[in-house]
């Protein structure tokens, strides 16, 4: 059988609502928040009806941003818990860059480093959203709490970026045909064995084909 | 004030005491400040409590309230056991050297002549001579002379003495006592601000008595920046009190009584004679200032046959009282038919609210004027707005009272002159006109006055003379002019219709008329003198000459003749208001003659013995102030248990008009007003609702943590008349006293709250009592006994 | 020209009358209060009161003082609010010293109010900017001083050039000190680069006594998030990208091996 004609399912359908939604909200958070963190990155709020808009609905993607990731955890907290070959992954990481994918640890489903990147965004979310809330309602909020949120929030701002930079690097350029997995839910059989072996052969133990 | 606002800044001692104005009168104590600033004065401050004013003393010293005779009466002791007094001031200037009569003393708390209810003054003379002028020992040595007396009387005024009474210690005592004498040198001048924290007590005379004689001990009688101070309370109460009152004509000249039946025995009866061979005794002019005013009343029907129309004025019986107490006392017997209100709120302002509400509920009609309606005007929902605080008697099902409230102008919507403490006649502008229905007052009064005339000439009645007499000429008879009446009260030479250019024109025979003889002055052929804003200060004293027009005369300090001595040396030449040039008296205009040399008349030309009175036998319960205990007292008198309250106090004896005693009320309570409000008025503007929004009763902290309660706790003050609640402000700025060795706790009730306007709150006057001074018929409205709860 | 208010407090009488000159000036809402246990107007400045008496009753060598001090925006030289702030335009500061808000650019963040360690500025809930004492640059801007300035009864608030308040600050302090008062000074704090808004106090040693912060100073974590985190973010976005961009010319997408059977 043609190997582009075997479909390997990776996300449903709400896996993918699900991270489209932490995606969009991400960014909608992500620019609106640089553009209140920076002067130079502020013309960009005028691209969402300005700084005194912006500053009504950043706090509000965060929400969602957050109650998305919220969604994720309770859905991958599971399969995002590191075994022992995830663990030597992770030493390896160079090997991977350079696409030594023979010097790796077979990875399942999710590889080590997207993984760390799942615990990564839930660890930021959460500190984004505990510094944001302070932001949010100055009036309210003791000064030194502040104080401390006004640091926190772009200094985890600064991390989950960071992060999301090379997810996207990874989903769209480095790794081909991720996207469709996101966006159609499915790879080839293939791409699964190169990426996923782990995954793969447990797919491949559980289908008949033909 | 005797002085001027703007002179205060020329003090080197500021003794603020039955006042607080830098919280009541903040514009006027820049002066006071800029004293502090510029001339490194000092500033004393006695007042029960730590107020705003205390807070930028140099010294304060708390004293319990109604102590303040006792205080002074310290101060003038102090003086007199240390000699710092200035010796030569009290010679020349006052009636220290003067003899009295034979049998005058004090003994047990009474002077002599005490009759039991009232005083035989015969002991309380001058001893004369031949010429029916004073004897004196200008060596001050004789035992009956007035400078021996007091110091015989003020003998028992130590600093112990007022520590134990005061509930000051004696050190703080001793440490005011010496900031205060400094003034009593040559070149040094003091000066004394008070306000209703002394009026407000059932012997307030004799309170500011005291106050004067200090002064005059000190030499700073008729000196910049001495003087005694009062400090009015409203922007135009001077005007109100020089334009006359229940018991006064306008120009402080005695109302007729029903025994004086002409003109003459009026005259005879109220005109002094010179008690001493030089003195000027200015009152004996005053046939010319009533025969004018008469004239100013009646004009043509006025005539020397008629006794220029003595007849027509309305008489008091011979003692007939009708002060605020005596008439609110007529009223509640159903004696009073009806009440004209006129920027007025007695429900609000006068003593025992259950009085004054029952007292209104009795009237037949009640007309309000006002810019908004205020308690009076509301006095028959006082039930429904402030239910538990009145008894069921006032439900408005009961009351069959017809109000009328007539909407009148704003101070801002009406022209004519402000006369302000400085005595200053400042003449203003109406910023705009009176909204809606509202008119100006003198339209409201003036359309009243017609419609009763007419109503007189139609249908007839009892005594119509009065009515149809009176001269009533302005352009629109129902809307006069107050340039009309301005240049009316002024008075006017009747031959060639010219305007006076001052009292000294006036004449006795019906040929000048004056609506106010020490008015005369402000608006003369010149042309308005009020309007005037020139800012040149040709002393250098901050007098400012040509700013309005100050009565009398235009003069600025009174008795400014006592700034030098006899032979007319300034007592400080750095600072002297008056310099004779050989000529004339140069400076400001002279309490004296202008023209007179100095050693030719004594200083004080309006008193007939021509000098400043330490003894002052016209007031009623004595020649010399003796401390007495408020009518409520948590104490008896420490000098006289026996006659521990003022002999002469004036009460009521009616059912609401209950009194209480330490045992059931034991905390003295005080009341007073806060710079964010003026009176029972400015709850209706949101500005001053928004600074002082809410009621609060002050307790001192030591107070408050023995009966558990905190800060915003909600406590319940509770008199012999009533009761009111509202949230404690706990302050150490309230101290505990000790009086007679036992601690004495003070509750503050600021007044400003009432049951309408944008803020409401509890009337304080619901406890106040109907306790009055016997001169002035003021209430008693500090240092009266109530009970604290939290509740 | 920087120009100064200065708040001699030794001369403050608690009248309130600048607090109302500024309502009125400034043409602000009355709202009415609750009681707060004090002779203050309320607690805190708020957005439509911008000048605040405190009454601070302390205890001096065992006797009752009352000190009473004007709270408003101190015109920082070195603006707490104006480091924190996020949205370019919407806090200026004048040649004249004046740290103004220019609403129209504020976002309401709030930024400022952390940022300012004298927690001046107020958020509207109704209009949700922030607002605090602007010294009157309306006013200033035509000749006129400040509207507080103006109406004050006793010469406890003048206003004028800077260095000339300075001067007068330092003579009335050797008048105080020259009367008793031993540790009057000035308070001008060097934490924030001195202040527009200078006060003369009895005790410059507590300025706490009179509501008054000790050492201001722009709090670490605001310079941090206006300085430092904003290199570190630039580095660390423009490292990404760049390594990302980089590591993809080197060595490419992994390509999956073209076995066309599923094994």
């Amino acid at each position: 059988m043609k190997s582009n004609e075997v479909r390997v399912a990776r996300f449903d359908g709400y896996e993918r609502v699900m991270h489209w939604m932490a995606a969009l909200s991400f960014l909608y958070a992500a620019l609106t928040g640089l553009a209140i963190w920076s002067p130079v990155l502020y013309w960009m709020a005028a691209l969402s009806g300005g700084g005194f808009v912006i500053r009504g609905t950043h706090p509000w993607s965060g929400v969602l941003f957050t109650a998305v990731i919220g969604w994720m955890f309770a859905r991958w907290a599971k399969t995002m818990g590191l075994d022992a070959d995830d663990r030597v992954w992770l030493t390896r990481m160079d090997k991977y860059a350079t696409h030594q994918h023979d010097a790796l640890p077979e990875s399942g489903k999710f590889n080590a480093g997207q993984k760390m990147l799942f615990w990564s965004q839930v660890v930021t979310a959460l500190l984004l959203m505990v510094s944001g809330v302070v932001l949010w309602f100055p009036e309210w909020m003791p000064r030194s709490l502040r104080l401390v949120a006004i640091a926190m929030h772009p200094l985890a701002a600064i991390g989950s970026i960071a992060g999301i930079i090379v997810h996207i690097y990874m989903g769209t350029m480095s790794v081909p045909r991720s996207m469709r997995a996101m966006l159609l839910g499915w790879v080839t059989p293939n791409w699964a064995r190169l990426h996923h072996p782990k995954w793969y052969r447990e797919w491949r133990g559980s289908t008949n084909l033909r | 004030m005797t002085n001027g606002w703007t002179d205060v800044a020329n003090a080197d001692v500021v003794l603020v005491m039955g006042g607080n104005p830098a919280e009541n009168h903040p514009v006027g104590f820049r002066f006071v400040m800029e004293a502090k600033r510029l001339r490194k004065a000092k500033i004393v401050c006695v007042d029960p409590r730590f107020t705003r004013t205390a807070a930028v003393s140099d010294c304060y010293v708390p004293i319990r309230s109604g102590t303040d005779i006792a205080f002074l009466g310290g101060v003038i002791h102090y003086a007199l056991e240390t000699g710092k007094y200035q010796r030569k001031y009290v010679e020349q200037h006052t009636n220290a050297s003067f003899l009295i009569a034979e049998g005058f003393g004090f003994t047990d708390g009474h002077f002599s002549g005490w009759e039991g209810k009232k005083y035989d003054k015969a002991t309380w003379q001058y001893e004369l001579d031949g010429n029916g002028h004073a004897k004196t020992d200008p060596k001050l040595e004789h035992p009956r002379s007035v400078f021996q007396l007091m110091k015989k009387h003020y003998s028992r005024y130590t600093p112990e003495m007022v520590a134990e009474i005061c509930g000051c210690t004696k050190e703080e005592f001793v440490r005011a006592a010496e900031m205060i004498t400094v003034a009593a040198a040559e070149n040094k001048s003091g000066t004394v601000l008070y306000a209703l924290g002394w009026t407000h007590h059932s012997f307030a005379v004799q309170l500011i008595h005291a106050a004067a004689m200090v002064q005059l001990l000190m030499g700073n009688i008729g000196m910049p920046g001495g003087g005694v101070n009062a400090q009015r309370g409203h922007a135009n109460i001077q005007g109100s009190t020089d334009m006359g009152a229940w018991n006064m004509l306008p120009g402080y000249l005695k109302i007729p009584r029903a025994n004086l039946k002409t003109l003459d025995e009026y005259l005879k009866a109220n005109t002094p004679k010179a008690l001493a061979a030089k003195s000027l005794n200015y009152w004996g002019n005053t046939p010319k200032f009533m025969k004018s005013l008469l004239k100013a009343y009646y004009g043509k029907n006025a005539t020397a046959a008629n006794g220029f129309g003595y007849d027509w004025l309305p008489k008091i019986e011979e003692t007939g009282d009708h002060s605020w107490g005596a008439f609110f006392d007529d009223m509640f017997h159903g004696k009073v038919e009806g009440l004209i209100s006129f920027g007025m709120n007695p429900v609000a302002n006068g003593p025992n609210t259950k009085k004054m509400l029952t007292a209104l509920s009795k009237l037949k009609w009640l007309i309000v004027a006002e810019n908004f309606e205020t308690e009076t005007a509301a006095f028959w929902q006082a039930k429904k707005l402030a239910g538990k605080d009145y008894p069921k008697a006032l439900d408005a099902a009961s009351i069959q009272t017809e109000v009328f409230l007539l909407p009148a102008a704003n101070f801002a919507e009406k022209d004519g002159a402000f006369v302000n403490s400085s005595r200053w006649l400042q003449w203003k502008e109406a910023a705009t006109d009176p909204p809606g229905e509202a008119w100006r007052d003198q339209e409201i009064i003036s359309r009243l006055f017609l419609e009763l005339r007419r109503l007189y000439q139609k249908d007839g009645g009892a005594n119509p003379a009065p009515l149809l007499n009176m001269s009533w000429d302005y352009a629109l008879p129902h809307k006069p002019l107050l340039s009309e009446v301005a240049r009316e009260v002024n008075g006017v030479d009747l031959g060639t219709g010219k305007q006076l250019n001052g009292f000294g024109e006036l004449k006795d025979d019906g040929s000048t008329a004056c609506g106010n003889w020490v008015y005369s002055g402000c608006w003369t052929e010149a042309g308005n003198q009020m309007s005037r804003r020139g800012q040149v200060d040709p002393t250098g004293l901050g007098l400012y000459p040509q700013w309005a027009w100050s009565w009398p005369s235009n003069r600025r300090i009174l008795y400014n003749r006592a700034s030098t001595d006899e032979s007319g040396k300034p007592w400080d030449a750095t600072r002297a208001p008056l310099k004779w040039d050989g000529d004339r008296w140069k400076g400001d205009v002279p309490d004296y003659k202008g023209d007179a040399p100095p050693e030719t008349l004594p200083a004080f030309i309006m008193l007939p013995e021509g000098v400043a009175r330490l003894f002052a036998p016209d007031l009623v319960e004595g020649p010399f102030p003796e401390h007495y205990e408020p009518a409520e007292s948590p104490v008896l008198n420490s000098l006289h248990k026996n006659a521990s309250a003022n002999p002469m106090l004036k009460t009521y004896s009616t059912e609401p008009e209950a009194f209480g005693t330490a045992k059931d009320f034991p905390f003295v309570a005080i009341t007073y007003r806060l710079t964010e409000h003026f009176h029972y008025w400015t709850k209706h503007t949101s500005s001053s609702s928004q600074l002082q929004s809410n009621f609060f009763v002050e307790v001192p902290a030591e107070l408050a943590a023995a009966k558990g309660i905190s800060n915003g706790d909600m406590v319940r003050v509770s008199s012999a008349r009533g009761s009111l609640d509202g949230p404690a402000l706990v302050t150490k700025r309230l101290r505990t006293l000790l009086v007679q060795g036992q601690k004495t706790y003070h509750v503050g009730l600021p007044i400003h709250w009432g049951f309408v306007g944008k803020v409401t709150g509890p009337l304080i006057n619901n406890l106040t009592p109907s306790a009055y001074d016997p001169n002035s018929s003021t209430p008693e409205y500090k240092g009266f006994l109530v009970n604290l709860e939290k509740i | 020209m920087l120009v100064a208010k200065l708040i001699d407090t030794t001369l403050c009488i608690g009248c309130k009358a600048c607090e109302v000159a500024c309502q009125e000036w400034n043409d602000q809402e009355y709202t009415l209060g609750t009681f707060n246990g004090s002779y203050q107007t309320m607690p805190d400045l708020a957005p439509n009161f911008w000048n605040l008496i405190k009454f601070n009753e302390v205890q001096r060598n065992g006797a009752e003082a009352w000190l009473m001090s004007k709270y408003q925006c101190m015109h920082c030289a070195d603006a707490g609010c104006l480091a924190a702030c996020p949205a370019p335009g919407a806090i200026t500061q004048l040649a004249n010293g004046t740290v103004d808000f220019v609403h129209e650019n504020c976002i309401g963040c709030g930024y400022c109010i952390t940022g300012c360690p004298f927690d001046v500025p107020k958020l509207s809930p109704a209009s949700k900017k922030v607002y605090k004492c602007s010294l009157c640059s309306d006013r200033t801007a035509v000749g006129l001083e400040p509207a507080c300035i103006k109406t004050c009864p006793t010469n406890c608030l003048t206003f004028g050039e800077r260095d000339e308040m300075i001067r007068v600050a330092e003579i009335r302090t050797r008048e105080l000190k020259a009367d008793g008062f031993k540790d009057a000074g000035i308070y001008n704090p060097a934490g924030v680069g001195g202040t527009n808004v200078i006060y003369v106090l009895n005790d410059a040693k507590q300025p706490e006594q009179y509501g008054l912060p000790k050492d201001p100073i722009i709090p670490w974590t605001v310079q941090l998030w206006k300085g430092p985190l904003k290199a570190l973010g630039a580095m660390v976005f423009m490292g990404s990208i760049l390594g990302a961009f980089f590591h993809y010319v080197v060595f490419g997408p992994q390509q999956e091996e073209a076995a066309d059977e599923v094994e």
